[in-house]
C-alpha cells in the first residue's frame, strides 16, 4: 500500500511541492543559521586555532578572552620554562594599533607579534613570499582580506610602505588567515617590531605561548605553570572555551543566532505543520475509503508515516543542498566575513534529525485526523 | 444464506437527545438477488446499510451477514471482514485521485494481500471484460461520472465479496449513464453467492431489482417482488 500513499502524496503537485518547499526552507534556515553561529564563534577562537604548535596559553589572570590580552613582564617567559613539564615557552605579543597608509588614511589593525626565533604562531598559509621574509627590515605580512580592506580595488602584492603607530612597515607577504571576532585586518610582524608599533614600553608579552613536555598533559603543565608562576595558563581548549563563553555572555549573538534558529523552528513547524495536516484532511475522504474498503489503522499509519519520512527526506536534501552550496560560494572567498565558514558534522546531523521529528509530529497530528475518521462518512456526500 | 436483519433499533445521540432512526427494522437480502432499499429522504436507509457494513455500530437487535452477526463482531474484526466480504460503491464514486482507473481496482486486492503487479493485472483484466480498457490508464479526473462508477463497480467486485452496498449509485448521473452503470450493476453483481443491495431514489432504476424494500420513518413499509422478466437486459449494454 506504500505504492498507493505514494500516488496519492505526489498526485496533488503543487501541495506537494509547497510540503516539500516548506521542510526545505525550514532545513536551510535551521541548518544554515547553526552553521554561521557555530562557524562565528570558531573564528572567535582564531588567534588560538592559528597558533597550533602552543597547547599552553598564560596570562594575566584578569584576561578572560583571547581579544583582551593585556601586557605581561618579559620576564614571564623565563619563569614559564623553569616550569617543570614545560618543554618550551615562547612570547607572544597582540594588540592593536594605528595603521597610515601613503595617502593618509587610517585604519585600526591587530598587530601580533611572534617571536623571532621559533616563529610560533606566524601565519600557516602564505599566499605571497615566505616566513623568512619576517627578516627584512621593518617587515609586515598583512592577511588577505585586510590587505583587500585596506587597499581597495588594488591587486595583492608586496612592496606597500605604511605607518603603523608612527613606525614605518614594509609588506613583505600576504597569507590567508580565517575570519575573526572582530574582522579587523590583522598585521604579523616580528615581537620587537611589533611592540613597538603599539608603542609598548613595560611590558612587551601578552601571552606566553608554551608545550607540554610530551610526557605531561597540557592540564597539569598548566596548572603547575599557574603555581610557580601566579599567571593564569590555560590550555589551548580552555582558552578555546573561555574565549566563547564570554563571547556568548556579552555580545548578544546567542540571543541573536538563538531567536533567528527558533525562528526556523517555528516556521518549519508552522508550514510543514500546517500543509500537512492540510494534506492529510483534505484527503480524509480518500482515507475514509480506504477504511471502509477494509484497510486497517497500521497500514493507514503506515502509509501516512512513509509520505510524511519520504517528504522530509527530500526537502531536507534540498534545504541542506541549498545550505552547503551557500556555504562552498562564501566559504571560498579570500575576504568578507563569510570566508572559511562551514558545516559541522553535528549540525548536518542534527537538522536532519530534527526535520525527521518535526515532519513525524505535524504527522502525528494530523493522523489522529485520519484515524479516528468515522468510514460511515463515505457514504455520505 | 444472505443478509438477515431482525428488530434492528439504532439511535442517535444528538444535541436536542436522542433521535430514534431505525425503530426495528426487519429486513432480508437474499443472496443471488438485487435488493433495492427505497424510500424517503431520511428515513435511514444509509443508516441501515452503514450497520450492515459494519461501519456504524451501536444498533440493538441481529444483523447476520452471510452467517457473521455483525453487531457482536469487535472493531477490529470488522476491518478484514469488510475487505472480504463487502464491495462498496458510493454516490461520489470515491476513487483514489491519484490512481489510474486499474491501479483504483486493484486497491482491495493488495489490502489483501496480493502483490501490486498481479493485483493491477487483474484489474486490467476485469476493467477490459467490462468495456473499459481504453481507460484503464486514465485517473479519475479524465473519466466522466459514468466511466468513474463504472471503475468503482470494478473495484467493488474485484475480489468476489459476497455483500455488495451501493448507496445512491445513480443519483450523480443523467439518466443515460445512470442506466448504463444499473445494467453493469445488474450483469455483475447478481451472482449465485452474492447478495447485492442497491439505495436508491431514483424510481427510473427500479426496474432492475428484484426485490423493493421500501422503507418509511425507521420501518419497513412494504416489500415488493420483481419479475425478472422485467428486466431490461440489454448484453452489448457495457460496451458503452
Ligand atoms: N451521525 C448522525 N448523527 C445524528 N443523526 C444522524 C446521523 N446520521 C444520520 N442521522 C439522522 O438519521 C436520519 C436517517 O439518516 P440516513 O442518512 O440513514 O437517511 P437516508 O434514508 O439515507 O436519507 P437520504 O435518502 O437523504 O440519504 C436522518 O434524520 C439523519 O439526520
Ligand atoms: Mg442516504
Amino acid at each position: 500500500m506504500n505504492l498507493v500513499a505514494f500516488k496519492i502524496l505526489l498526485h496533488d503537485k503543487a501541495k506537494y511541492v509547497a510540503l516539500v518547499l516548506g521542510v526545505s526552507f525550514a532545513t536551510l534556515l535551521i541548518s544554515q543559521q547553526s552553521a554561521i553561529f557555530h562557524s562565528l564563534m570558531h573564528a572567535s577562537t582564531r588567534d588560538i586555532l592559528e597558533a597550533n604548535q602552543a597547547d599552553i596559553w598564560v596570562m594575566k589572570s584578569s584576561v578572560e578572552t583571547l581579544d583582551q590580552g593585556y601586557p605581561i613582564a618579559e620576564l614571564s617567559v623565563n619563569r614559564v620554562r623553569s616550569v617543570p613539564g614545560v618543554q618550551w615557552a615562547v612570547p607572544y605579543y597582540q594588540s592593536t594599533a594605528q595603521l597610515r597608509t601613503e595617502d593618509g588614511r587610517m585604519k585600526l589593525v591587530q598587530v601580533i607579534g611572534i617571536d623571532d626565533l621559533s616563529m610560533v604562531g606566524a601565519p600557516q598559509e602564505m599566499l605571497i613570499g615566505t616566513l623568512d621574509d619576517f627578516d627584512q627590515p621593518d617587515a609586515i605580512v598583512m592577511d588577505i582580506a585586510g590587505y583587500t580592506n585596506i587597499f581597495p580595488g588594488v591587486a595583492p602584492q608586496v612592496g606597500a610602505i605604511v605607518e603603523i603607530g608612527q613606525r614605518r612597515a614594509v609588506v613583505v607577504g600576504i597569507c590567508y588567515i580565517g575570519a575573526s571576532w572582530s574582522g579587523m585586518p590583522r598585521v604579523y610582524t616580528r615581537r620587537s617590531l611589533g611592540v613597538s608599533m603599539a608603542r609598548e614600553t613595560l611590558n612587551p608579552v601578552t601571552y606566553v605561548l608554551a608545550r607540554a613536555a610530551s610526557e605531561h598533559s597540557p592540564e597539569e603543565v598548566a596548572k603547575q605553570i599557574t603555581k610557580a608562576t601566579g599567571l593564569k595558563a590555560r590550555t589551548r581548549a580552555e582558552f578555546m572555551d573561555d574565549t566563547r563563553t564570554w563571547i556568548l555572555k556579552y555580545s548578544g549573538i546567542a540571543e541573536n543566532f538563538g531567536i533567528t534558529i527558533l525562528m526556523g523552528v517555528v516556521i518549519g513547524v508552522a508550514i510543514v505543520g500546517q500543509t500537512f495536516y492540510m494534506f492529510s484532511v483534505e484527503n480524509l475522504k480518500q482515507f475514509a475509503t480506504l477504511k471502509a474498503i477494509g484497510i486497517n489503522n497500521w497500514v493507514i499509519l503506515r502509509m501516512i508515516m512513509t509520505q510524511a519520512l519520504f517528504v522530509s527526506t527530500i526537502g531536507y536534501c534540498l534545504g541542506i543542498g541549498a545550505a552547503n552550496l551557500f556555504f562552498a560560494m562564501t566559504s571560498t572567498q579570500l575576504s568578507g566575513g563569510l570566508r572559511g565558514m562551514f558545516m559541522h558534522p553535528l549540525i548536518f546531523v542534527g537538522s536532519g534529525i530534527f526535520i525527521v521529528l518535526v515532519t513525524l509530529l505535524a504527522c502525528v497530528v494530523s493522523v489522529r485526523k485520519v484515524l479516528t475518521v468515522d468510514p460511515a462518512v463515505v457514504f455520505r456526500g | 444464506m444472505s443478509v438477515i436483519c431482525k428488530d434492528v433499533k439504532m439511535a442517535f445521540k444528538t444535541a436536542a437527545g436522542s433521535v430514534s432512526v431505525l425503530k426495528g427494522v426487519d429486513f432480508v437480502a437474499p443472496a443471488g438477488m438485487l435488493t433495492m432499499l427505497v424510500g424517503p429522504s431520511g428515513c435511514g436507509k444509509t443508516t441501515l446499510i452503514s450497520l450492515i457494513a459494519g461501519l456504524l455500530r451501536g444498533a440493538s437487535g441481529s444483523m447476520q451477514v452471510f452467517g457473521h452477526e455483525v453487531s457482536s463482531m469487535s472493531a477490529s474484526m470488522l476491518v478484514p471482514y469488510r475487505l472480504k466480504n463487502i464491495g462498496f460503491i458510493f454516490q461520489q464514486y470515491n476513487l483514489l485521485a491519484g490512481l489510474t482507473a486499474s491501479e483504483n481496482v486493484a486497491v482491495p486486492l493488495v489490502a489483501s494481500g496480493f502483490d501490486w503487479p498481479s493485483a493491477l493485472a487483474k484489474g486490467k483484466a476485469l476493467l477490459d471484460t467490462l468495456g473499459l480498457g481504453a481507460h484503464a490508464n486514465k485517473l479519475p479526473s479524465q473519466l466522466s461520472g459514468g466511466q468513474q462508477q463504472r471503475v468503482a463497480i470494478a473495484r467493488a467486485l474485484v475480489h468476489s465479496p459476497k455483500l455488495l452496498l451501493c448507496d445512491e449509485p445513480t443519483a450523480a448521473l443523467d439518466g443515460q449513464a445512470g442506466q448504463a452503470v444499473m445494467t453493469l450493476l445488474r450483469d455483475l453483481a447478481v451472482a449465485e453467492d452474492r447478495a447485492a443491495i442497491v439505495v436508491t431514489h431514483d424510481p427510473r432504476v427500479y426496474s432492475f431489482a428484484d426485490r423493493v424494500v421500501h422503507m418509511e420513518d425507521g420501518l419497513i413499509s412494504k416489500v415488493e417482488s420483481v419479475s425478472s422478466q422485467k428486466h431490461p437486459v440489454d448484453p452489448h449494454s457495457t460496451s458503452h
